[in-house]
């Protein structure tokens, strides 16, 4: 025994306890972000419950816990219907329930406000159409498709209208100009501008008049639901999404309806203040600021990194760069939101208002937070991360490289290009993913250089300049902050949370494992060095 | 082929030069950061100026005895004096150019000249007439300056609405304040130290008909002395008194028919007489100055033995001033003050008793004001010279003082460390001390460094040390991995996830760290029963983590059941009801613990992979030759390889500890965000980071809160950068020593 605590086996013990204790935590977090996460879209039984006063209640249960008042065990009811019952979620009592039920024809139908609405359907009123199928669901079934081509026609609509809000827009902006650079001189031009804006107008009027009509035909076909309540609602097409029978769908139908839900989550707009709808314009907005940030941080960082490896004396100047580079990466993430606020924002972008936009001051056109700052902000935090990667590359290379390159008469500027940059290709590759896998997971900074919770139009779109590099963007990770630290219904907004995370997580996993599989690879090649 | 070469040649002069200018820009970029978020963060202590813009002799056609009140505008260009007859003149300061010379739009009937003027803020005069009635005027003056230069004076008087109502009797000085929506008060102070408050109460009935009553009070109450001095509220609340034997006092008069005398307390050791009393902006706080040329503010506040009544006391004393305090001015912005003596004008802000400015003018001084803004000071001295100031102090309530010491708030007790940036009233005083907020992030790092280090550093020991190599290459990427979970998703788990889960069972978490080790030393106990050689050890070795794995899990299962039962066999069934109650401290629920983990969890892989890396590097005949001369493994790792490496853990520590200083999302959303000086493990609290985090978007460019967060990220940028410099010291020694990176 006593040669067994001279010997230290226990400490060996506690040490691969701690690394336990790690992976636990690890394992952890992976595991309730994907449980919550990929069990959000999978649809839900729609119980019905009868209960001891005579009431009864419909919903989804979502979780199951002890009452902390009387230490019953009570369930978690997410009822949907907010607009009739207030709230979305409520705890009942087990002792309450006198039955349960997964009535067949309980449906549930996905609004565009209000959150969920779950009942059952009567009836359907088919204004203007008609409707040959027997059953109420088919009925509604058959009359969604019936007016699926009108709703398509009115987001066409929409869609022109929204180009010409654009373009009447950029008239008001070059009248501004105009008058700011004199009245009087310019009276022909802006008589002709505001001929042309009025007439832009106008046919905006008309296109909106023609949209509101054409939903308004629409909007007299409802959906006739009752509620577990007893309340009935005429719910109109126009405000239908999606619709489900949760309680008589099959496996495969559930599938369909769960794939479908990450088509919508991945490629459409948010809807209900970010807590439903898709994450498109926030998986866009990270993505092209991730980009953009690339486009800056890769070039200065290779090149600080081929100058302190290549071209600088081991002296005191480059010691510096090294300690500089260091601090660099390790200099708090805020402090670079403070600074690009006050550099970029503030600084830069105010001159450039001042100089080019001054007619519509004070209104900021690039004084204010926006999607060039904040790549801007980022490749600056993540410069040292790409000048680390490509520096460790080039000082794997073997110096005999080098030296044959050299002596075969390359020029150093050759021998770099031509032999040096293709070896430690991987070794910057891999320094570029990890600054993009930091980039898209950094929130803080962002959140004052111009990340936004809800921006009205994407960074790039089909209007001229395309890349809108003034406008504000959407962010996952700032999403995630948003919609659970700042939504006005937390608890429903949790899901959303979730996914979000979970896109997010996995994001950035897929990128880091990928660096840093390439590194590891890399390093067997050459061997020697570390992180 | 020459040409060829020559080119290549060109190209590589010609990259050389980008690369090195590459190379100098990263160290120029770091600096820049330094310098310019510095730049922001230094006017806060540039020292205030005063300039003179113009002093011109006062225009001939206004006898400088008869003059009641001056005035200037914002641009330092036009000013105004109002004279014995009503009258105010408006001239330019540059050349004393009188551009209008206008009379008061109401003149009471009876009335002929003014006796005295009062100004009562936002541009507007009382003036009491000599028949006793008291109108009031509101001045506009605004100056514009055309394309050539030339300056143009705007003008406009009105009469307020009307708060006159007449009073008769050797009125010697008169002030009447407007109740709000109700009615009008008017407080007299007549010849031989008699005061009389007034309340006209105007009530509307139903139909809309006015019905005025009057309510009268004399005060009664005998004085301790002359009184030399009297000044009233802005709501007609409080009457302040000095008298010539050094009391202050203070009365009731809110309610009327009656003058109640709450206080009267001695305003200086040596008694001597008060000569001036302002309010300073709000209304709390009452400045004082006596014949000794003292300046010192009050305010009431709870005293031991008064009970719930609060009483005014001595809270700053400010610079004195030379001779006698004879008159003090109030800023209208803020809570800086303006007193004169002899000779000399003090500019001191009572918040931070900071001595702004001392202004010399050239004789002694008979009439001084500021503009509406408070930017300038207009000055009319006794030899007939009109001076006006440009006065600039752009921050005067920030001084070393007030950002890390303590300071004595208008409402608060006692001087205290506080952060609250803004409030929804405008007088509101911010409070910006960084105090609780530096506090915060060292209570944030300090207990997240606790949980980290240890788990941290003995993970990379068995990593590096006793892990069979095959694993050590699946493990170490995924803890890698772990170092870039963004922290936006940590801390939205620890918020709004763990901090739930710890709220239900909390001693899970105490219990955790006696049980988990107490099942460890039992699995320990098991352990040793299985002989050293047999298959079982040998095949575990470099493993024993996997089976760690359920042990771990086994612990916190049994803590959690125990818990239960604890919570209900010691607590009486709610631990944080028995905390609050006997031990009288607050749970919330996202508190310290919830920082610990998950600021902990996000430092682990950093700490980790430095460590482990700088462990390994130990270079592998130091092992052999301890395992060769028959030293256990870990005798090995604990005796050789870890003090050989220590240079680099310890950098590595280093490294994990600035990530954690600097750290903001996780703060921002595993904490309540509550600035206070507590080492309660169950409060949350308010780190630097957090706070430029949800201060700055509110901000306005360029005022003191935006300078001080810029402030606080210059000290983020400056612990960080010596704790990194240390660290990579550190490290380039340890390489040196073992000569390989």
């Amino acid at each position: 025994m006593k040669l067994f605590w001279k010997t230290g086996e226990p400490y060996v013990l506690a040490t691969g306890a701690a690394l336990a204790i790690i992976l636990v935590m690890s394992l952890t977090l992976i595991g309730t972000v994907m449980t919550n996460g990929l069990g959000y879209f999978w649809p839900r039984a729609l119980v019905k419950f009868e209960l001891k006063d005579g009431s009864s209640a419909l919903g989804q249960i979502m979780q199951q816990e002890k009452n902390p008042l009387s230490g019953e065990k009570r369930l978690q009811l997410k009822v949907g219907n907010r607009d009739i019952f207030g709230q979305d979620f409520r705890w009942i009592d087990e002792k309450e329930i006198t039955t349960r039920s997964l009535p067949a024809d309980a449906v549930l139908l996905e609004r565009r406000e209000h959150g969920n609405y779950f009942g059952m359907l009567k009836d359907v009123t088919a204004e203007g159409i008609t409707i040959t199928a027997a059953t109420p669901y088919d009925k509604l079934q058959q009359a969604r498709k019936l007016v699926a081509g009108k709703i398509d026609d009115t987001s066409k609509i929409k869609k022109q209208m929204s180009d010409l809000n654009h373009a009447a827009e950029g008239l008001r902006l070059k009248l501004q100009k105009l008058d700011y650079g004199g009245a009087e001189k310019n009276a022909a031009a802006i008589a002709e501008l505001t001929a042309a804006r009025e007439k832009k107008m106008a046919e905006f009027t008309r296109l909106n008049e023609q949209a509101t009509a054409t939903l308004a035909e629409i909007g007299k076909i409802t959906a006739q639901m009752t509620d577990a309540a007893g309340g009935s609602k005429d719910i109109s097409l126009t405000e239908i999404i999606a619709l489900q029978r949760p309680n008589s769908m099959s496996f495969f139908a559930k599938s369909v309806a769960y794939l479908e839900r990450v088509r919508e989550l991945l490629l459409d707009d948010p809807r209900e203040s970010n807590t439903e709808g898709g994450l498109f314009p926030a998986i866009f907005g990270t993505v092209m600021m991730v980009l953009l940030m690339s486009v800056f941080s890769l070039p200065f960082g290779v090149i600080a990194a081929i100058y302190l490896r290549e071209y600088a004396k081991d002296g005191l100047m480059t010691r510096m760069v090294r300690i500089a580079v260091n601090n660099l990466a390790g200099v708090p993430s805020i402090v670079y939101g403070v600074f690009g606020l006050g550099f970029f924002v503030y600084g830069i972008g105010g001159s450039i208002d001042s100089l080019f936009f001054p007619e519509r001051l004070p209104t900021p056109t690039f004084g204010t937070g926006g999607i060039l700052w904040s790549s801007l902000t980022l490749a600056l935090l993540t410069v040292p991360v790409v000048i680390v990667a490509t520096e460790e590359s080039l000082a794997s290379i073997p110096k005999g490289i080098r030296e044959g390159s050299l002596a075969l008469g390359a020029t150093k500027f050759q021998t770099l290009t031509k032999i040096l940059l293709p070896m430690a290709t991987p070794g910057i590759m891999t320094g570029l993913i990890l600054s993009m896998a930091r980039a898209a997971g950094e929130v803080a900074p962002l959140m004052i250089v111009g990340v936004v919770k809800l921006a009205p139009t994407l960074p790039f779109d089909t209007n001229f300049p395309f890349f809108h590099m003034d406008r504000k963007f959407m962010h996952l990770g700032f999403h995630i902050y948003d919609v659970g630290f700042q939504s006005p219904n937390v608890e429903a907004a949790k899901p959303m949370v979730y996914v979000t995370t979970m896109l997010l997580l996995a994001i950035v996993v897929i990128a880091s494992s990928t660096a840093i599989y390439l590194r590891n690879r890399m390093r067997s090649k050459y061997t020697t060095s570390t992180f | 082929m020459k040409n060829f070469t020559d080119k290549s040649r060109r190209n590589d002069r010609l990259a050389e030069v980008i690369i090195r200018i590459g190379g100098v820009f990263v160290i120029v970029s770091v600096v820049w950061i330094l310098v310019m978020i510095s730049q922001v963060a230094l006017p806060l202590f540039y020292p205030p100026t005063a300039k003179i813009a113009a002093t011109v002799k006062l225009p001939a056609t206004i006898s400088s005895g008869t003059v009641l009140a001056v005035g200037s505008e914002e641009n330092q260009q036009g000013a105004f004096i109002l004279d014995g007859s009503g009258t105010f003149h408006f001239f330019k300061v540059t050349d004393g150019y009188l551009s209008a010379s206008v009379k008061t739009p109401t003149i009471p009937v009876g009335a002929v000249r003014v006796a005295s003027a009062e100004y009562i803020g936002k541009s507007a005069y009382n003036l009491l007439w000599d028949n006793g009635a008291i109108t009031s005027v509101a001045i506009a003056l605004a100056s514009a300056k055309a394309k050539d230069g030339t300056v143009t004076l705007t003008h406009d008087i009105s009469a307020k609405e009307d708060i006159a109502f007449a009073a008769t009797g050797g009125i010697v000085q008169s002030f009447a304040r407007p109740i709000e929506g109700k009615g009008v008060v008017r407080i007299d102070r007549l010849s031989g130290d008699r005061l009389r408050v007034t309340h006209q109460l105007v009530e509307k009935d139903l139909l809309g008909t006015e019905k005025r009553s009057t309510t009268s009070a004399d005060l009664t109450d005998p004085l301790p002395g002359r009184l030399s001095v009297v000044t009233v509220d802005s709501k007609g609340h409080y009457l302040y008194g000095g008298t010539d034997t050094g009391m202050l006092l203070r009365w009731d008069i809110s309610e009327p028919g009656k003058i109640n005398l709450l206080e009267s307390t001695p305003a200086s050791e040596n008694h001597k007489a008060i000569t001036s009393l302002a309010l300073v902006l709000g209304d709390v706080s009452v400045a004082v100055g006596d014949a000794d040329g003292a300046l010192t503010t009050w305010f009431p506040i709870k005293v031991a033995g008064s009970g719930d009544d609060r009483r005014l006391t001595r809270i700053h004393t400010l610079r004195a001033n030379v001779g006698t305090t004879a008159f003090i001015i109030a800023s209208p912005r803020d809570k800086t003050l303006y007193s004169g003596g002899a000779g000399t004008i003090h500019v001191d802000h009572m918040t931070s008793e900071r001595n702004l400015l001392t202004i010399k003018p050239s004789a002694p001084v008979t009439h001084a004001a500021l503009s509406p803004k408070g930017n300038t000071l207009a000055v009319l001295d006794r030899a007939g010279m009109f001076t006006v100031w440009k006065m600039d102090i752009p921050h005067p309530e920030i001084s070393c003082g007030t950002l890390f010491g303590k300071v004595w708030y208008e409402g608060y007790d006692k001087p205290e460390y506080a952060w609250q940036s803004s409030a929804a009233n405008d007088d509101f005083e911010p409070k910006m001390s960084l105090v609780p907020l530096v506090f915060g992030t060292i209570k944030a790092t300090l207990f997240a460094m606790l949980f980290a280090i240890p788990l941290a550093l003995l993970a990379a020991l068995y990593t590096s040390q006793f892990m069979s190599p095959k694993l050590k290459g699946r493990v170490k990427p995924v803890v890698e991995i772990m170092a870039a979970i963004p922290s936006v998703v940590i801390g939205f788990l620890a918020g709004l996830w763990l901090a739930p889960l710890i709220d239900k069972s909390i001693l899970t978490i105490f219990l955790s760290i006696v049980i988990v080790p107490l099942v460890l030393m039992l699995t320990i106990f098991f352990w040793k029963r299985i002989k050293t050689a047999s298959p079982l050890q040998r095949a575990s070795r470099g493993l024993e983590f996997i089976a760690m794995i359920p042990v771990v899990i086994l612990g916190i299962y049994l803590a959690f059941l125990l818990s239960g039962v604890a919570e209900v066999t010691l607590f009486a069934g709610d631990f944080k009801q028995w905390l609050f109650s006997t031990l009288g401290i607050r749970y919330d629920q996202r508190n310290s613990i919830i920082i610990a983990i998950a600021l902990g969890f996000a430092v682990i892989p950093i700490i980790f992979t430095i460590a482990e890396d700088a462990i390994s590097n130990v270079p592998r005949n130091l092992t052999a030759a301890s395992l060769a001369l028959g030293a256990s493994r870990w005798q090995t790792a604990w005796r050789v390889v870890l003090p050989s490496a220590l240079p680099g853990v310890f950098s590595a520590v280093m490294i994990g500890f600035g990530r954690a200083i600097g750290e903001t999302m996780i703060v921002l959303m595993a904490t309540g965000n509550t600035p206070i000086l507590s080492w309660s493990l169950f409060n949350g609290l308010r780190s630097l980071s957090a706070n430029i985090a949800v201060e700055i978007p509110e901000a306005p460019l360029n005022s003191s809160l935006y300078r001080v967060l810029f402030l606080s990220a210059v000290l983020l940028f400056i612990f960080t950068f010596i704790i990194n410099t240390g660290a990579e010291a550190l490290r380039q020694r340890f390489r040196k020593k073992y000569g390989r990176y």
